[in-house]
């Protein structure tokens, strides 16, 4: 049936879930009362239609600006970098961090056409342009890629007088700062080094 | 350590095959095409999980079967062991097992069993390109240290994308590698260097062991300096002009070779065939020596119509070598008795059409 193939193509290109997996999702989809299926649909409508990116970090946001961004008591000295809006959540909710982000949208990745100009490089050179920032914190992921995004980053902010520094090492190998628990990502990021 | 047993299924032109093998080794004799290198293949698969001579997992798979299965019943010191891969064609899915177990990662399963293999074709390590060479040394010294694996992947992975930076004309973009290809470049030159140093008399004591009479030895060739990491950004900073004009790194791991020579010129335009094929298998057996010391057990040697073109001396030799190997289980294939040395006494088997049986008579036939 085309429907059903249809939303099983649709689940199947998300993170983590296979083909199998989608099958069953739209199985159990199928045994629900139709107003809970129509609600899905409703919400789904309405994240597409709400939610952006936010101009000034790339964050998502519902309306102008996200609400770190709106919120004046946050600390506009320190900038933290971040590769994905997800991370922002961590971030804050495992932390007591107070200042602001920018999201990069992704990390440096020239084997998968992902340059400087596929991420808010541009948008992060007129933050710190702008000249209230004072620190910038590295917080992209402890991967290969991360790292060199961490690296590219550094250089380009090196002679706009900003201290720069990186999340502390003994992140596991490889991880992303979403699998990374509370207190492992709160030390790091107490315990940040200054880039030389 | 060494192979009890060999479970094969699907593989080559192996249909199904459930195989007890002396402690000391084996000879399999049969005519060439009946499955000799594959058994020696499929013995070897699950050192690296992949195929001896490169071919890929779909091209192992039996005519008409739907995958492939090998298991090895291992003796090893602390007791018994096995080791298991199996793929199957519909989805390229690879399942590997450690004492039934599957591991978390298939890295750790590297290691476990470990085997030195010699083909005909590896003459190539001494007539063939520096590639040849530099995968002879990442597979011995892989195999001896899970962190020169790490650090290996991880320096080809920071080399790739600093290559598509270049490709794109991205200098930003392929600097900002440069500080990863040198934390994962430095360790795995030291590494090498450290194996040349150590190896090298090693490998001309083996050299005249199998009868080379004239001076042999290898040097790494590359930038010793590049040891210390910080010696890469001056490096890469003088090969910018280049690497961005030819859109490849030029400086690094991945581009060094081992030279080897005979007297003051290199092996692989001075040395006879005969003189060729004793300094590779010279080098096998030095990988050898380096897999033993490392795992503390000595692996197998599985050596593929190994005899052939050699003097009648040098046979000899290599034969009192292998059998004064203490530990070391040996499997040998020839197409014909007649090609083998006297000295060399093993159990004889007969492999045919991808079946495998063991002879109860002597092996003259
Ligand atoms: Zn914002």
């Amino acid at each position: 049936m085309a429907a059903i193939e249809d939303l099983v193509g649709e689940l199947s290109k998300l993170p983590g879930i296979g083909r199998k997996t989608a099958q069953r999702l739209t199985y159990h989809l199928l045994q629900q009362p139709r107003e809970r299926m129509n609600r899905l649909a409703r919400v789904l409508d309405t994240v597409a239609e709400r939610v952006a990116s936010c101009p000034e970090c790339g964050n998502f946001c519902e309306g102008e600006r996200c609400a770190i961004c709106s919120d004046s008591r946050r600390d506009g000295s320190v900038l933290c970098v971040v590769e994905e809006a997800s991370a922002v959540g961590q971030v804050e909710r495992s932390t007591t961090y107070k200042g602001r982000y920018l999201v990069l949208g992704g990390r440096l990745s020239p084997l998968e056409g992902v340059g400087p100009e596929q991420l808010r490089i541009g948008l992060l050179r007129h933050r710190v342009g702008a000249g209230e920032v004072r620190e910038v914190i590295l917080a992209t992921n402890p991967s290969l890629e991360g790292e060199a995004t961490a690296t590219f980053v550094h250089q380009l902010l090196a002679g706009m007088g900003v201290r720069v520094s990186r999340l502390a090492r003994g992140l596991p190998v490889g991880g992303d700062l979403e699998y990374i628990d509370g207190v492992t990502l709160s030390h790091a990021l107490e315990a940040r080094q200054e880039v030389p | 350590m060494n192979v009890q047993q060999v479970h094969a299924t699907g593989f080559r032109n192996i249909g199904r095959l459930e195989l007890d093998l002396p402690r000391e080794g084996a000879i399999f004799l049969g005519p060439n095409g009946q499955g000799k290198t594959n058994l020696l293949e499929a013995i070897y698969y699950p050192v690296l999980f992949r195929s001896l001579r490169s071919a890929r997992d779909t091209e192992l798979i039996r005519h008409g079967e739907s995958g492939f299965r090998v298991r090895l019943d291992l003796t090893d010191p602390t007791g018994p062991r096995s080791i298991e891969a199996g793929f199957l064609a519909a989805g390229r899915r690879k399942r590997v097992a450690v004492d039934g177990a599957e591991p978390a990662r298939m890295n750790d399963a590297l290691g476990v069993w470990l085997a030195v293999a010699f083909l005909p074709s590896d003459v190539a390590l001494i007539s063939g390109g520096a590639s040849e060479r530099r995968q002879f040394l990442d597979r011995a010294l892989a195999l001896s240290d899970p962190r020169y694996l790490r650090n290996l992947r991880h320096y080809r992975a920071a080399i790739e994308q600093r290559n598509a930076a270049l490709r794109k004309g991205d200098a930003p973009s392929a600097a900002a590698f440069d500080p990863l290809v040198a934390r994962y470049g430095a360790p795995v030159i030291a590494a090498r260097l450290a194996w040349a140093e150590r190896c090298g008399p090693a490998w001309r004591d083996v050299c005249a062991t199998l009868g080379e009479p004239m001076a042999v030895s290898f040097a790494y060739r590359g930038r010793p300096e590049l040891v210390d990491p910080d010696a890469w950004p001056a490096a890469l900073a003088d090969a910018r002009g280049r690497d961005l004009a030819t859109a490849a790194t030029s400086v690094g791991p991945h581009r060094d070779d081992l030279t080897l020579s005979l007297g003051q010129v290199p092996l692989r335009v001075a040395g006879s065939t005969g003189q060729q094929r004793t300094a590779a298998i010279a080098l096998k057996l030095v990988e050898w020596d380096t897999l033993a010391e490392a795992s503390g057990s000595p692996p197998a040697l599985l050596l593929d119509d190994v005899f052939a073109e050699l003097d009648r001396d040098r046979q000899d030799r290599l034969a009192a070598r292998l059998l004064h190997t203490p530990g070391c289980q040996v499997l040998v294939t020839a197409p014909r008795p007649d090609e083998l040395p006297d000295a060399l006494h093993l159990p004889v088997f007969d492999v045919i059409r991808g079946e495998v049986t063991r002879r109860t008579a002597p092996r003259a036939a």
